[in-house]
C-alpha cells in the first residue's frame, strides 16, 4: 500500500532530519566534537572560567548540575547493576575508527577506545594524555612526542611511535575519506606520500620506540592540537593488508576496534548496543566499572528508560517538562550545560538590501530576541551578542552592544539608511520595495516561534517578511549560489576560536561578510600561540563583528545530561564530555 | 500461465531501466551532496574537492551512471559514505530485522482484517461492525508515532508489561530459547501497533468486498439450497471477496523488507527504515540508491505475483 | 372544475419525469433517503462552516503569541485551552481546518480520478494499454518519494513560488502519489467483472467502449474506490503536515491539523496537556468518519444490484 508507505516516509523524515541534526534539534551546520552530547558541572565551570561571571544573570540558576535528592527512589534494574553501566545514545553507524567516525555516537565510543596523545580540559585547551611529553622547538616547527612506557594496546602490544605513524599515514593517504584535513596541517612530505612519490612521510620521524618528531612546515594555533590528536593505531593489526593509495583494509574492520583506551569492545550490534570491557592494561588505571553496554534508545522514550532504571545515562532534550520530569524521579542528577553553537538569522551581505550596515543593525534592534528565544527554550538558552561560547575562553562582554529590542532606534535607522514608509506601510528606496524572503528548516523550535514573532515585529518595521521552511540542504544550496535574502542556521563551536565564518571568502562564511580588518584579526589570532594575546586579538574581532552586525545572532542554547546518582566521579564540561570521565567513574553502594 | 510470467519478467528489464535512470536522476537534482550535508565546519573547499574525487562525485553524471550500473551488475552497490562499508552488507545487517516484525505483522494483519472484515460485512450496522468502524478511523486519524507512545505509554510504562523498545535486553547474555522468548517479549508492542495500523484499511477492503459478494445471486442461491451459513460465507463468498485483496498482498512485498520508520524509531527496533532515511538526509547515494532499487525490484515481483495470484483465484482471467 | 383535470396532468407530468428520471437521479434520491449519509453529510458542511466563517468571530489572531500564558487548559477566554506559544487553539483548529480539508479532499479527489479512470482502462483494454499503464505504475511506486519532494520543495523555492501558494502544488503532489494502489485495485476488478455475462450483453448490444467502461464497469467498482478515497482523506491530512518540512506545505505559523498533531510529540504532552491533541484528533476522526458515512450513502444509491431501496 503505497500511501502508507509514502506517508512513513514523509512523516519520518520530519522527525529524521531532528535526528541527523545530530541529536540536536537544530539542523545546522555542526561540528563533531561540537555535537557530541556535551556537559559540564555548572559550579566547576564557573570557577574556571572567568569569563562566564561577566554575563551571570538571574536565569542562569536554570544551567548547572542538579544533584538526586532521593536515592532510596533508585529502582531494582539499576541497583542489580552492580559492575556495569548502561549507557543511552542514538544509535551509532558502527564505525569504530576514529580516522573515519562521523557521528558524535561513534565518536563518543572511539573516545573511550582510541586515547590521543593530548587531551581535552574542561575549559577547551589541552593537557597531555598518551604522551607523558611534548618538546616543541623554538621555531614552533618541529614537535616531539614522547608517548608514556607504560602505554599499551588492549592486546597487551606496547603503543609506539610507529603506530603514531601509521595512523598519520593512512590520514594523509590518497583515498583517505574521513573528516579530517591531514593535508592542511602543514606536516613535511604530507603531500608526497599522498601523491604516492614517496612512501614515506618524510617529516614524520620516528626516534625510538617511544618516541616520535614530526617537522610542519608551517605553524599556527591548532599545529599542536592537530598533531597531538592523531591517535597511535596498532599497525601489528591494523596495517597487516595496508597499502599506500588503499585503506579499504583499515575500514574493514571498522566494527572490531583496537585501542589503548580505559575500554575494549566485546561486541556490536548493528542498532541495539555496544558492549565494552574494562582494559586492565590501561594506562591509566584499571577503570573501576569493570563492563559498560552503550544501549540504543530514541528521544521518545530516553526519560523512560531512565525512569526505569533500564540506563544510568542518557542525553535529553532540554526543556521545561523534559527537567521538571527528571528532576522528580529524586535518582537522577541533572546536568544542563551550555550546548557548543549558537543559532543565527544570516543576512546576504552582498545583496543589495543588506549591504548598509545601519540596515542590519535595524534589523536586529527590530527583532525581539529575547522573546523569540524565552518562547522556544525558556530559561534554557540565551541571547548572545557576539559569535562565541560564554564559556570560552575567548569570550568577551566588553564594548558588546546588546542590541536590546528597540523598535524606535531600528526604524530610525532604517531612515538614516534611505529607506522611507511608502504609501502601503511598506519601505521603500530608490522605488524598490522593503521585502526580505526568509528560509528556514521546520524542524526546530526556535523556527516555530521566531517566525510569527519575526513577522509582526519586522511589519512595524515596514517590512514585508515571506518567510518559508525547506530541507536544509536546500538552503544550503541556495547559500552556495547566493540566491537568498536571510535564512536561519546554526553553528557548531570547537573549543579554538579560529574559524572562517567570518572572514573575506572563508569557507565557511554563509553570509558573504567582509571587513579587512576583521580578516588580518582573526589571521593574528591563528599565529598567536600565547594565550592572553590570543584573548585580546578575538576581543577586537568580536567588537567589530558585533557593530557590524553581519548576522542576528540569536541563541545559545543547552544541552541536558541525566545521570543515575548511584555513578560518582564525574568531571564533565562543555568541552570535556561525559566520556572522558568514564575511566575515572565509580558505583556508589 | 508460464509464458505469461516470463513475458512479465522479460517486461522487467525496460522497467528497471527506467526506474534507475529515474532514480539517479533525482539523486542528482536533489539539492547537496554527502559532502555538504556532513556539514563539517572545518571543510575547506580543497578537502571538499578531495572527497569528491575519492567517492566520484566530480565525474560527469552521465559517466557516473553507467560505473554504477556496470557495478550493479556485478552484484556490487558500493560502498556506503557513512557507514564505510558495502551497502549489501548494510542492507543485510539491518533488513531482516525489519523483515521479523512485518512478517509477523503481515500475517496477524491479514488474519484478522480477513475475520474482522467478513463478521463486519454479515452483520453490516450491527454494534460490532460499529464499534470495529470506529476503531478503524479512531486509528486512521491519528499520527503512527502517537499510537506508539501511546502503547509504550499503557503497556510499557504503566503497566510494565513489556519492554520499552528495542530488540533485546541490554547486557542479557542468553541463547536458543530464552534469547527467542527475550526478543518475542520485545516484539509484542511494535507488531502490535503495525498490525493495528494495517488491519484499519485492510479490514475496509474485505468489508467492501463481503458486502458486494453476498448480495450476488449466486449467494442467494446458495443459502436457498439450504447450504449452512459457514460454508456459504467461507467457501463461497469469501473466495470471491478475496480478489481485491490479492492486489493489496501484491503491494505488501517491498513493505515486508522496506523498514517501518516511524515505528522503528519510536520502539528503538534496529531496522532499515531509520537507516535509509539517514541515507537520505546524509545524501548516501550508494545505500540510497542501492536501498531503492532492492525495493524496485521486490515491487515488480510482487506486482507480478499478485497478477498471477489473480489468474489463479479466478479462472475466468485470461492472462495473456 | 379544472381541478381534477390539473391533478391528471400534474399526474401524468410526474410520471413522465419517473419514467425519465437518470441513473444518476435515483442515486441521488436514494442517497437523500439513507439517513447515516445524510448525517454525514451534514457534518462535513458544519466543519466546512466552522472552520471558514468561525475564524471571523475569534477575538484572537494567527501570528498572536502570548508566553506568560501558554500551555494553559481550557477555560472561559480560550475555550480549548493555549498552546506552547500561547496561542489560541480553537481559532488553530478552525483555521487548520480550512487547510486540512481542503488538502484532503482535493487531494483525494485527485487520486481517485487518476487511479480510477487508469484502472479502469488498464483492466479494460488490456494487452498494450494494461502493460504501459501498470508499468508506469510500477514505475510509480518504486520510486522514492522523499527525494523526490525534497527536489520538488527546492524547485518551488527557486522558482520564487509564493510558500502561501505552494499549499496548492502540495493537493496535486499528494494527488498524484496516491493514484497507484486504486489504479491496480479497480483493474482488478475490472479484469474480473470484463468476463462477467452481462459484459457479453453489452458486447451483443454493441455498446460503446466509453459506456461500457464508465456506465456498466465503473458502478461495479464505486465501492473499492469509496474505500480508497475514504483512507486516502486521512493520509492526506497526515502526510501535509510532514510536507511542510520540504517547502511544500503550509508554512508555521499557519496551522494544519496534521502539524498540531504532531507538535504534541512527547509523553508529557500526552499525559499532561491533551487538549493541545485531542481537538485536531477528533477533528481528523469526525471528518474521515463523516467521509465514510457519505461514502457508504454513496455506494449504496449508486450499486446497480440494489433495488429495494
Amino acid at each position: 500500500m503505497k500511501k502508507r508507505l509514502s506517508l512513513m516516509l514523509v512523516t519520518l523524515m520530519a522527525f529524521g532530519s531532528i535526528l541527523a541534526a545530530c541529536g540536536g534539534e537544530e539542523a545546522a551546520p555542526a561540528d563533531e566534537s561540537a555535537v557530541t552530547t556535551p556537559a559540564e558541572t555548572g559550579e566547576e565551570a564557573t570557577e574556571e572560567t572567568p569569563a562566564e561571571n561577566a554575563e551571570e544573570s538571574g536565569s542562569e540558576s536554570a544551567i548547572g548540575l542538579t544533584e538526586a535528592t532521593d536515592m532510596s527512589m533508585n529502582p531494582a534494574p539499576a541497583l542489580a547493576r552492580t559492575d556495569s553501566m548502561i549507557i543511552g545514545t542514538v544509535a551509532p553507524q558502527g564505525v569504530f575508527n576514529p580516522l573515519f567516525h562521523q557521528t558524535a555516537y561513534d565518536f563518543a565510543i572511539d573516545d573511550i577506545i582510541f586515547p590521543s596523545l593530548i587531551k581535552v580540559k574542561e575549559d577547551g585547551t589541552y593537557e597531555n594524555d598518551m604522551a607523558d611529553k611534548i618538546d616543541i622547538s623554538d621555531d614552533n616547527l618541529t614537535y616531539t612526542f614522547h608517548i608514556r612506557d607504560d602505554a599499551n594496546f588492549s592486546d597487551g602490544t606496547p603503543v609506539t611511535a610507529n603506530d603514531y605513524l601509521f595512523a598519520a599515514k593512512v590520514l594523509m593517504d590518497a583515498s583517505y575519506d574521513g573528516q579530517s584535513d591531514p593535508l592542511s596541517w602543514n606536516i613535511v612530505g604530507a603531500n608526497e606520500y599522498n601523491e604516492g612519490t614517496s612512501a614515506d612521510i618524510s617529516g614524520i620521524k620516528v626516534i625510538d620506540d617511544k618516541t616520535v618528531e614530526v617537522t610542519v612546515s608551517d605553524y599556527d594555533a591548532m599545529t599542536q592540537i592537530n598533531l597531538g590528536l592523531i591517535p597511535p593505531m596498532s599497525e601489528a593489526y591494523y596495517g597487516a593488508n595496508y597499502k599506500q593509495g588503499d585503506v579499504s583494509s583499515i575500514k574493514e574492520l571498522n566494527n572490531k576496534p583496537m585501542g589503548a583506551g580505559p575500554y575494549k569492545m566485546t561486541s556490536y550490534s548493528a542498532g541495539q548496543e555496544v558492549d565494552m570491557e574494562a582494559n586492565e592494561n590501561y594506562y591509566g588505571g584499571a577503570p573501576k566499572v569493570k563492563s559498560l553496554i552503550f544501549k540504543v534508545t530514541t528521544d521518545l522514550t530516553s526519560i523512560s528508560t531512565l525512569q526505569s532504571g533500564e540506563t544510568d545515562l542518557d542525553n535529553v532534550t532540554v526543556n521545561e517538562d523534559n527537567v521538571e520530569e527528571l528532576q522528580a524521579s529524586g535518582f537522577l542528577d541533572v546536568d544542563i550545560l551550555k550546548n557548543n553553537g549558537y543559532g543565527y538569522v544570516a543576512m546576504n551581505n552582498n545583496n543589495p538590501l543588506f549591504t548598509d550596515v545601519k540596515v542590519r543593525q535595524a534589523l536586529t534592534y527590530g527583532l525581539n530576541r529575547e522573546e523569540v528565544v524565552v518562547a522556544a527554550y525558556g530559561p534554557y538558552a540565551e541571547v548572545i551578542n557576539i559569535p562565541q561560547s560564554d564559556v570560552s575562553w575567548a569570550y568577551t562582554a566588553e564594548n558588546i552592544d546588546t542590541y536590546d529590542y528597540d523598535p524606535e532606534k531600528a526604524k530610525q535607522l532604517l531612515e538614516e539608511a534611505g529607506w522611507v514608509e511608502g504609501a502601503d506601510g511598506i519601505r521603500e528606496k530608490d522605488g524598490k520595495k522593503f521585502e526580505i524572503n526568509f528560509s528556514a528548516t521546520a524542524d526546530n523550535p526556535v523556527i516555530e516561534a521566531l517566525i510569527p514573532i519575526m513577522t509582526e515585529n519586522y511589519e512595524e518595521l515596514g517590512i514585508k517578511l515571506v518567510t518559508e521552511t525547506l530541507d536544509f540542504n536546500a538552503i544550503m544550496e541556495k547559500k552556495d549560489r547566493g540566491d537568498y535574502d536571510m535564512f536561519f542556521a546554526a553553528w557548531g563551536l570547537t573549543p579554538d576560536p579560529d574559524t572562517t565564518v567570518y572572514i573575506t571568502d572563508g569557507a565557511q562564511n554563509n553570509s558573504g561578510y567582509s571587513n579587512p580588518k576583521v580578516d588580518e584579526l582573526y589571521a593574528q589570532g591563528k599565529k598567536e600561540l600565547d594565550l592572553e594575546k590570543r584573548k585580546e586579538i578575538y576581543a577586537q574581532a568580536y567588537q567589530l563583528i558585533n557593530a557590524d552586525a553581519p548576522e542576528i545572532l540569536m541563541y545559545q542554547r543547552t544541552n541536558m545530561l541525566a545521570i543515575n546518582g548511584r555513578l560518582d566521579g564525574w568531571d564533565i564540561s562543555p568541552y570535556k564530555e561525559y566520556q572522558h570521565s568514564l575511566s575515572q567513574v565509580e558505583i556508589a553502594q | 500461465m508460464s509464458q505469461y510470467i516470463i513475458r512479465r519478467l522479460l517486461q522487467m528489464i525496460p522497467t528497471l531501466i527506467g526506474i534507475s535512470i529515474i532514480v539517479f536522476a533525482i539523486s542528482q537534482m536533489v539539492p547537496g551532496d554527502y559532502i555538504t550535508a556532513s556539514q563539517n565546519p572545518n571543510m575547506t573547499a580543497e578537502r571538499a574537492d578531495q572527497l569528491r574525487a575519492i567517492y566520484g562525485l566530480d565525474k560527469p553524471p552521465a559517466q557516473q551512471y553507467f560505473v554504477w550500473v556496470k557495478n550493479m551488475l556485478t552484484g556490487n552497490l558500493g560502498d556506503s559514505f557513512q557507514h564505510k562499508m558495502p551497502v549489501t552488507s548494510v542492507i543485510n545487517t539491518y533488513v531482516w530485522n525489519s523483515f521479523l516484525i512485518a512478517f509477523v505483522t503481515l500475517i496477524l494483519s491479514w488474519t484478522i482484517a480477513a475475520f474482522v472484515g467478513v463478521f463486519s460485512a454479515q452483520f453490516q450496522y450491527s454494534f460490532f461492525d460499529k464499534v470495529v468502524t470506529l476503531i478503524v478511523f479512531l486509528l486512521m486519524s491519528l499520527p503512527s508515532f502517537f499510537i506508539g507512545l501511546l502503547v509504550i505509554k499503557y503497556f510499557a510504562l504503566d503497566l510494565k508489561l513489556f519492554p520499552t523498545g528495542g530488540m533485546t535486553t541490554a547486557g542479557l547474555k542468553v541463547s536458543g530459547f530464552e534469547q527467542i522468548k527475550d526478543i518475542a517479549k520485545h516484539m509484542v508492542l511494535p507488531v502490535a501497533v503495525m498490525t493495528a495500523l494495517s488491519i484499519g484499511g485492510l479490514t475496509r477492503y474485505f468489508r467492501t468486498g463481503m458486502l458486494e459478494v453476498i448480495r450476488q445471486d449466486y449467494i442467494r442461491t446458495a443459502r436457498a439450497k439450504g447450504l449452512k451459513e459457514r460454508t456459504v460465507i467461507f467457501k463461497h463468498a469469501f473466495r470471491n471477496a478475496l480478489l481485491p485483496a490479492i492486489t493489496l498482498l501484491g503491494l505488501e512485498l517491498p513493505g515486508l523488507f522496506g523498514g517501518a520508520m516511524i515505528l522503528e524509531r519510536v520502539f528503538a527496533w534496529p531496522g532499515i527504515g531509520q537507516v535509509y532515511l539517514a541515507s537520505l538526509n546524509m545524501r548516501d547515494y550508494p545505500l540510497m540508491l542501492g536501498f531503492t532499487m532492492f525495493l524496485a525490484v521486490l515491487t515488480l515481483l510482487g506486482n507480478l505475483i499478485s497478477d498471477v495470484l489473480y489468474g489463479v483465484a479466478d479462472p475466468r482471467i485470461r492472462l495473456k | 372544475m379544472e381541478q381534477p383535470v390539473n391533478r391528471t396532468e400534474q399526474l401524468q407530468e410526474q410520471l413522465k419525469i419517473v419514467k425519465t428520471e437518470s441513473p444518476w437521479r435515483i442515486a441521488l434520491r436514494r442517497f437523500m433517503k439513507n439517513r447515516l449519509a445524510l448525517i454525514g453529510l451534514i457534518i462535513l458542511v458544519l466543519m466546512f462552516l466552522l472552520c471558514f466563517i468561525g475564524p471571523i468571530f475569534s477575538p484572537y489572531t494567527l501570528n498572536e503569541t502570548d508566553v506568560t500564558n501558554k500551555n494553559s487548559p481550557p477555560d472561559s477566554t480560550h475555550w480549548l485551552g493555549t498552546d506552547k506559544l500561547g496561542r489560541d487553539i480553537l481559532l488553530r483548529v478552525m483555521l487548520a481546518g480550512r487547510i486540512s480539508l481542503t488538502v484532503g479532499l482535493v487531494a483525494t479527489a485527485i487520486s481517485v480520478a487518476i487511479g480510477a479512470t487508469l484502472g479502469a482502462v488498464a483492466g479494460f483494454y488490456r494487452r498494450f494499454a494494461d502493460t504501459l499503464i501498470m508499468r508506469i505504475a510500477d514505475i510509480f511506486l518504486a520510486l522514492p518519494t522523499l527525494p523526490i519532494l525534497i527536489t520538488l520543495g527546492a524547485i518551488l523555492s527557486d522558482l520564487k513560488v509564493a510558500p502561501n501558494q505552494r499549499i496548492y502544488y502540495l493537493m496535486f503532489i499528494i494527488g498524484v502519489l496516491g493514484w497507484v494502489s486504486l489504479a491496480r485495485l479497480v483493474r482488478g476488478q475490472i479484469l474480473t467483472l470484463r468476463e462477467q455475462e452481462f459484459m457479453q450483453a453489452t458486447e451483443a448490444l454493441g455498446l460503446r467502449d466509453n459506456r461500457k467502461i464508465f456506465r456498466h464497469l465503473m458502478p461495479n467498482t464505486v465501492p473499492i474506490i469509496i474505500v480508497s478515497a475514504t483512507l486516502g482523506v486521512a493520509g492526506a491530512i497526515l502526510l501535509e503536515s510532514a510536507l511542510s518540512f520540504l517547502g511544500l506545505g503550509v508554512v508555521p505559523p499557519t496551522p494544519s491539523w496534521g502539524n498540531m498533531i504532531t507538535a504534541a510529540n512527547s509523553l508529557i504532552d500526552f499525559r499532561k496537556r491533551p487538549w493541545t491533541w485531542i481537538p485536531p484528533g477528533m477533528c481528523i476522526l469526525v471528518t474521515v468518519m463523516a467521509i465514510n458515512l457519505i461514502g457508504d450513502g454513496l455506494r449504496d444509491a449508486l450499486d446497480p444490484k440494489m433495488k429495494h431501496r
